[in-house]
């Protein structure tokens, strides 16, 4: 003879914790989505030293920005900052020692840093390496 | 006649156990994964190729009104490369790594200096860029 199990076991959660649950997941949704690391690109700037000596005459390219977005000196010659990494490869695809291949960045004052960050990125593609050389301030006290 | 009020029992549901280890569980990850730096106002740059920048001992922000700070704290421009050569101290490699976190008009004369105190300190660069979206 078979015999019926009387009580049911409940197999589903309590409908009163429902909202907790929801709680719970809106929270761990929200810090996965807040939490998201960092991401951006290296670079690798030569040491800076007070006293060099160049041991050897390089003859380094030179990039020269300013605030304008569209153009960069190259060496002297106004480009477009379209064609700076077609000019830039150009450039430095005769050149196979490191050293031949720094390019120095000037950036004037007003320069803003996205710009900069497009230019050093096109540099670093054309396969070359960036320095930067500052202006220097001085101040002359006239009498 | 004195009536003795029943004890009230005020123990905590043992069904609850698992919601409290879990909200302690997502507090303890937000406060380990929380920079001291996120209160800082700042939009980056964009690029079109992006890396995973990782975990760095030092970051520095410059903000949308050009303020330095380094992890968290501002900072004036001369003590800059000290401060950061005393943080990293004789960490190698990718320890060496310096955040830079500026913001996308900040100009050259407030991000150059930045650039020159970390490679005085011997730091490693990581620009904290955006993904250029086309």
């Amino acid at each position: 003879m078979k015999v019926r199990r009387k009580c049911k076991l409940l197999v589903e959660p309590p409908s009163s914790a429902t909202g907790d649950i929801a709680f719970n997941l809106i929270v761990f949704f929200l810090v996965c989505a807040s939490i998201q690391p960092d991401s951006g690109r290296p670079q690798e700037i030569p040491r800076s030293e007070e006293d060099q000596e160049q041991k050897e005459e390089v003859e380094n390219i030179e990039i020269a920005l300013t605030g304008n977005l569209n153009a960069v000196s190259l060496n002297g010659d106004t480009v477009r900052t379209s064609e700076l990494g077609s000019r830039l490869t150009n450039l430095l695809k005769s050149k196979t020692r490191p050293q031949d291949k720094i390019v120095i960045v000037k950036s004037k004052t007003d320069t803003p840093y996205h710009h900069w960050i497009d230019v050093t990125t096109e540099i670093e593609q054309s396969g070359g390496q960036i320095t930067i050389q500052r202006e220097e301030q001085q101040t002359i006290q006239v009498q | 006649m004195k009536i003795s009020r029943r004890p009230l029992a005020a123990t905590v549901p043992s069904m609850a156990m698992g919601d409290i280890a879990f909200n302690l569980l997502i507090f303890f990850v937000i406060l380990a994964k929380a920079t001291d730096d996120s209160h800082l106002q700042w939009d980056p740059a964009d690029t079109a190729d992006v890396t995973s920048a990782g975990a760095a001992k030092v970051s520095i922000v410059i903000d949308a009104e050009s303020k330095y700070y380094l992890n968290g704290q501002q900072v004036g421009i001369a003590q800059l490369a000290p401060q950061i050569e005393q943080v990293l101290g004789n960490a190698t490699g990718d320890d060496r790594r310096v955040l830079l976190k500026v913001h996308r008009t900040a100009t050259a004369n407030h991000f150059e200096p930045i650039i020159e105190a970390v490679s005085e300190a011997g730091g490693t660069i990581m620009h904290v860029l955006e993904e250029k979206r086309n």
